[in-house]
């Protein structure tokens, strides 16, 4: 009842999805790619007409081993960002710079068990995150006054498929899929500083360089015998990995090889020597660069269509 | 427009010992970067283009060419007054001290020529003082004599001002009211520097009317 600025959907009238038992997928996703390769990622930048700049990434879903009907499939990642750039209210002091302020936030239906519509502390981390990885790259004094407001929504989180909650079994594997959870928010860190870029890249902000999320993960070495040290892969999904050792995300600036944000978790130095957490960023910051190259690919297909287009009239 | 080529946010396009930075570019490790994502170009003349920031260039008879980017990318443009950028806005309010207008339009440099003008997508606050209207006998200036709600005015942004407002001025020649109707809806056109006229009744109102250019 803590809410009441919107309008709620009806507390019992509506039937949640049922989804297939969790023995309907017993097998969970292998990776298939090779540990430097990225999963492909559709970007298309301005899709919101009203918005400044807008974009919309989708990660496909990793594909299960298992043929299985639609609806037990892992997830995939959607998320959208709109960027609008407004002069500030009355009442917001004056400011020489651009104001840049980050919303990300779940859709209720994002994951199988429904969120609320209040902010909680995940989308808070997420969102601050994200700003820092903005605030290095935004040329603020060139907007003086003005604020940007940027708001990602993740439609369909991969955190936690559908398969792996059931209700019930929520104490059993509760905190080992609690560390899933953290390690699929770091993909989606990744996938968010992405998506705002290309939305800030659409508006035409000035930038320093377009920015570009990246993620690398420490996983124990698929090798047959088991034991064979660790090895780091590049957009890991946590569901094709039983145990990750450490996980990094950097936003990073290819053409000035800056890094705007950095989140590490797990001990990569444990696993990987002195060089573990070096080796971890370094990977994370070239799957960045491959993710850089989608967003820059999205604009200039806008671009050209655009152009196009007040050419062929 | 389609000529120039595409470069991203942070690509070298110059030097700037051999061209000038222009508008959405910036200076890293003394190389001429872009800032938007856009189609770069490499003008002898200042450009004016409506899609750019603009960015104030000092030297117009350099003979050192201009680099600049314009964003192709935003069918919004991602427009605000800056300092000497021109504007049309509308008066919203009068007290005997200043005029509140909202800011409706903008070009992004001090050049009278509104061929340029860029429509910003929310109207901006501004304010124009009393000592702003006019450039001669600023003690004789009365307000209600320069301007009416909901003339447009044609003014010269003098300030990003405070919180609330820019500041901006008419005090020249080719500033001031563009647009007027007397009490009773007809439009005025103008007949002096200081006088407007109905244009079938021929009823004279004062306003500080701006050269037509």
């Amino acid at each position: 009842m803590s809410d009441r600025r919107r309008i709620n959907p009806p507390p019992g009238g509506t039937s949640a999805p049922v989804y297939a038992s969790s023995t309907a997928s017993p097998l969970p996703p292998t990776r298939t790619r090779r540990p430097d390769e990225l999963r492909k990622i559709f970007l298309k930048t301005h899709i919101t007409p009203s918005a400044t700049g807008s974009a919309y990434l989708e990660l496909p879903p990793s594909p299960s081993p298992t043929p299985s009907l639609s609806h037990s499939q892992s997830p995939s990642l959607k998320l959208t960002a709109t960027a609008h750039l407004a002069p500030l209210p009355r009442s917001a002091p004056f400011t020489p710079n651009l104001l840049v302020s980050v919303h990300v936030k779940f859709a209720p239906f994002a994951s199988p068990i429904r969120r609320g519509y209040i902010r909680d502390a995940g989308e808070r981390e997420l969102s601050v995150r994200v700003e820092n990885a903005l605030r290095g790259v935004i040329i603020a004094e060139r907007w003086p006054k003005m604020g940007l407001d940027l708001s990602i929504v993740v439609l369909e989180g991969e955190e936690e498929g559908p398969a792996a909650i059931q209700v019930g079994e929520k104490d059993a594997g509760g905190a080992a899929r609690k560390t899933e959870a953290w390690w699929a928010t770091m993909t989606m860190l990744a996938g968010c500083v992405n998506v705002a870029a290309a939305a800030v890249v659409d508006a035409g902000i000035d930038c320093v360089d377009a920015v570009a999320g990246g993620v690398a993960a420490m996983v124990p070495a698929n090798t047959a015998g088991g034991k064979g040290g660790v090895e780091v892969v590049l957009d890991p999904v946590p569901r094709e990995h039983g145990d990750i050792i450490a996980a990094a995300v950097v936003a990073y600036l290819p053409t000035r090889d800056e890094i705007t944000e950095l989140w590490v978790r797990g001990d990569p130095r444990a696993a990987g020597g002195e060089k573990g957490l070096e080796d971890l960023v370094d990977a994370a910051a070239s799957a960045a660069v491959g993710a850089r190259t989608v967003i820059l690919e999205a604009a200039r297909e806008e671009v050209q269509g655009r152009v196009e287009a007040t050419e062929g009239v | 427009m389609a000529q120039g080529i595409l470069v991203a946010p942070g690509q070298v396009l110059g030097n700037p010992k051999t061209e000038k930075a222009g508008p959405n570019t910036h200076i890293q490790n003394g190389q001429i970067c872009a800032s938007v994502f856009g189609l770069a170009d490499h003008n002898q003349a200042p450009t004016q283009d409506t899609n750019s920031t603009p960015v104030k260039t000092t030297a117009k008879t350099t003979d050192r060419a201009t680099v600049s980017v314009t964003t192709t990318t935003s069918s919004i443009n991602p427009i605000s007054p800056t300092i000497n950028s021109i504007v049309l806005a509308r008066v919203t309010r009068l007290t005997l001290k200043q005029a509140t207008v909202s800011i409706l339009a903008i070009s992004p440099s001090d050049s009278a020529a509104s061929s340029s003008l860029a429509v910003c997508t929310t109207p901006f606050n501004g304010q124009i003082r009393l000592q702003d209207i006019r450039a001669t006998e600023k003690d004789k200036v009365k307000m209600l004599q320069s301007f009416r709600v909901g003339d447009i005015v044609r003014a010269i942004v003098i300030s990003l001002g405070d919180q609330a407002a820019y500041y901006l001025s008419t005090a020249r020649n080719d500033l001031g009211v563009v647009m007027a109707w007397a009490d009773d809806g007809e439009q005025l056109v103008p007949v002096s520097w200081k006088e407007m006229e109905g244009m079938t009744t021929g009823k004279r109102e004062d306003r500080k009317v701006a050269k037509p250019i």
